[in-house]
């Protein structure tokens, strides 16, 4: 039998995209052979991978979404799934309409890919399965030129944790982006009286055991995808993401599972996982995976005001050190040589005033054990600063500790850019100002922010400035009303950079 | 609907209370959800894996016929693949004579010296470890419920040693079987430990991983009990024992530390 990726290049993307829920052959019919059940987008919409002409949409037909086989109540049958793309948000002035094939495969996710539009602007979308309509999506197209660029960073989504106050206040500012930066779910099994911390919700015993399954994995997407300010935050704007460790297990690298389970082994969990968050995420058909593998990694342009360069720092990692020579010894990676190569290159050619580089562990220099982030790589953190260092100001995003960090990133005397950690939207619960993590971080000089409450980051890049805001919340377990707290501003000048209080 | 391809290549092979399948997973062509994992019919469990342990059945060996069904990502099921006939092991605490033992043979810790939560206390009421005489010692005294390792700080973060003497008429007629039962182990650091019969290593135990528990819970048979017990049970060559007194060794010179369901040496009849 062909590979998949043999299929695609036998068949042309044309014929891959109907059976990938990209596109609809011509004749095909809009209406679904048989009526779906109510409540079909129960999961919300979704946008992703802006470019200047267009954007990736996404929903997935789920009208019983925690349905325990992880196909959210859909019959096994492929259904056809309209959109349509406006410049209004009355859809007075429709600029597209299309179709897509949503198959239980993909369990009945879509990802169209709009192009053709107009560079830097408001576009609206839904989507329509029989009668029913989907809520309305605003996204934008990325500008040629960018005189201005905002964006959100958040991380960590431990739904059982507490609220999402963090996403609601995302989808109040509607900023042009949203990064996530990771950890958009957890394998946990999620048990009342042990982890399950968000007040007044009730779980059954599906959700209690540690996911491996394809089906758990769906499963525990429908879960967190419940939450109404996730969705309202997938609604606003489109989102560039990274993935972490917990869309598969805990501190896993590469093949390597610290639970005892075998690489020969592990790898099967791992394409069941990697499955799963395409599935379940508004991306390209790039990044649909090939057995255990995904290239995820991929690179945007921002006009000429910012280079995006979004990392995978969990598929090609190395081992953890084994001991301190092996640690910093220069051949360790954390990104894999080809990565490696692609990330300098793309920094290198880039002509725009900065480059935004998201992770999904901190490459800020903290305490040597550290070593599930950048601390365990020491010798490719130095090749990412040099390579920084020879381009634009670079502003690394990153999340993962959930605490909101702001550090000034080093290379010797020099500072080439900042680094912008934020912390968690849910995980760890309502948290504290401070803890016995703080002076870890805050010995260093160069590390001007440390607070352990839940929150995001906001940030408003021009051709001069980055202006950043960090933002927490006084709790997130009893409710998801609080009110956003901004913690901390800094200004970071393109031409000095540094985090200069405001 | 299409259905997607069967495993093939099953085999399994049989532990105490426990049966160990493997098999040839599907190619990376098809998208599998899971296998679906049948004995005697019965759905036992789902995995992503292509390995499963069929795990909690009892300490007389039964054959059960195996089989695993390949779900793929649409839902669609494939045939059954050919069946694999196991039995899991019949323990030596059933078919044997118990000759010298510590401990019943119950999944329970909670007869030992210490249980269910006294490790603290191991340097003071063990400060030369434990040694244990068969006939003379009792287990809730003189045998502690943990074994500790160089990696338990709380126990001086050095090897530690059991000693377990016993009396013998004559050399036994057939090899004996030892049976090391854990109520749970370090559930990353359960590692390993010498065994040495009469002054002579015989080898090493591997232990299984467990789960942490059992430093403060006696208890691994009751709905829900949190600690993952293990069986190890292997023969002794005749010719390691003699008339009169013996000894038996375990020395942890690796990892952390294993929590004792019972340990004893088995005649066969």
């Amino acid at each position: 039998m062909p590979s998949r990726r043999t299929f695609l290049q036998l068949t042309g993307l044309s014929a891959a995209s109907v059976t990938l829920g990209i596109s609809a052959p011509a004749t095909a019919d809009a209406t679904p052979a048989r009526p779906i059940p109510d409540g079909a987008f129960a999961l919300g919409v979704a946008s992703g991978d802006p470019r200047p002409d267009g954007f990736v949409l996404w929903t997935r037909l789920a009208p019983t979404p925690l349905a325990t086989d992880g196909h959210g109540g859909m019959p096994a049958v492929d259904v056809p799934v309209q959109y349509e793309v406006a410049e209004d948000s009355g859809f007075r002035h429709v600029v597209r309409r299309g179709l897509a094939i949503a198959s239980p495969e993909l369990a009945h996710a879509v990802h169209p890919q709009v192009a053709g539009l107009r560079p830097g602007r408001e576009y609206f979308y839904r989507f329509r399965v029989g009668t029913q309509l989907s809520p309305v999506g605003r996204t934008k197209t990325l500008p040629t030129y960018g005189d201005q660029f905002t964006f959100a960073t958040a991380s960590c989504q431990a739904w059982y944790h507490g609220y999402f106050a963090a996403h609601r206040d995302i989808a109040r500012r509607a900023p042009d982006a949203v990064f996530f930066l990771g950890d958009y779910i957890y394998e946990y099994g999620i048990v009342a009286g042990d982890n399950l911390w968000r007040a007044g919700v009730a779980v059954g015993p599906e959700h209690g055991v540690e996911i491996e399954t394809l089906e758990q994995y769906r499963l525990r997407y429908s879960l967190f995808k419940t939450d109404p300010d996730l969705q309202a935050a997938h609604a606003v704007a489109p989102w560039f993401m990274v993935w972490d460790d917990h869309e598969v297990q805990n501190n896993y690298g590469a093949a390597n599972s610290l639970y005892g389970v075998p690489p020969e082994l592990f790898v099967h969990r791992r394409a069941v996982a990697y499955r799963a968050y395409y599935e379940n995420a508004p991306l390209a058909l790039d990044s649909l995976p090939q057995g255990p593998d995904s290239r995820v990694y991929r690179r945007y342009d921002i006009g000429s005001l910012a280079r995006v360069h979004l990392l995978d720092t969990r598929q090609y990692r190395d081992p953890l050190p084994v001991d301190e020579a092996d640690r910093v010894s220069e051949q360790r990676t954390i990104m894999g040589a080809e990565q490696e190569a692609w990330l300098y290159d793309g920094l290198r050619s880039s002509r725009a005033s900065w480059n935004i580089v998201a992770g999904g562990v901190v490459l800020t220099a903290v305490t040597d054990d550290r070593t599930e982030q950048w601390d365990g790589y020491p010798a490719n953190r130095r090749r990412v600063l040099e390579a920084m260092g020879g381009a634009g100001t670079s502003v690394m995003l990153t999340g993962d500790i959930h605490r909101h960090v702001a550090s000034e990133l080093q290379l010797d005397e020099r500072t080439v850019g900042v680094e912008l950690v934020c912390s968690s939207v849910g995980s760890n619960g309502d948290g504290t100002d401070t803890d016995t993590y703080a002076k870890d971080w805050l010995q260093h000089p160069n590390i001007k922010l440390y607070n352990a409450r839940r929150g995001y980051v906001h940030s408003t890049m021009t051709r001069t400035e980055l202006t950043t805001e960090f933002v927490n919340f006084p709790y997130i377990q009893a409710d998801a009303n609080a009110q956003p707290n901004i913690l901390a501003r800094f200004r970071t000048p393109v031409a000095d950079p540094r985090l200069e209080a405001l | 609907m299409r259905r997607p391809p069967a495993i093939t290549g099953l085999h399994g092979s049989g532990g105490i209370r426990i049966v160990t399948l493997d098999w040839k997973p599907v190619s990376w062509a098809t998208v599998v959800d899971h296998y679906a994992v049948y004995a005697d019919g019965a759905l036992i469990g789902k995995t992503v894996y292509p390995h499963f342990v069929h795990r909690g059945l009892g300490f007389t060996g039964v054959t059960r016929s195996y089989s695993v069904v390949t779900v793929d990502a649409a839902g669609n099921r494939s045939a059954e693949s050919a069946a694999a006939a196991v039995a899991n092991l019949t323990s030596v605490t059933i078919s044997g004579t118990p000759v010298a033992t510590v401990g019943t043979f119950d999944g329970k810790g909670s007869e030992l010296a210490l249980s269910p939560k006294g490790y603290a206390q191991y340097p003071t009421r063990f400060p030369a470890d434990v040694d244990y005489t068969y006939g003379t010692s009792t287990p809730a005294a003189d045998w502690s419920y943990l074994l500790p390792g160089p990696a338990d700080k709380w126990a001086g973060s050095k090897n530690h040693r059991a000693t377990f003497r016993f009396d013998l008429p004559a050399v036994p007629e057939q090899d004996l079987d030892l049976a090391l039962w854990l109520i749970d182990s370090h559930a990353s650091l359960a590692a390993s430990a010498l065994l040495t019969v009469n002054g002579v290593e015989v080898g090493r135990l591997a232990f299984a991983n467990g789960a942490t528990k059992g430093s403060t819970i006696a208890d691994s048979t009751y709905p829900g009990s949190p600690l993952k017990p293990s069986y190890l049970e292997q023969p002794l060559p005749r010719t390691l024992f003699r008339p009169g007194a013996n000894v038996l060794e375990l020395f942890k010179d690796v990892g952390s530390w294993i929590a004792y369901d019972a340990l004893g040496l088995f005649a066969r009849s």
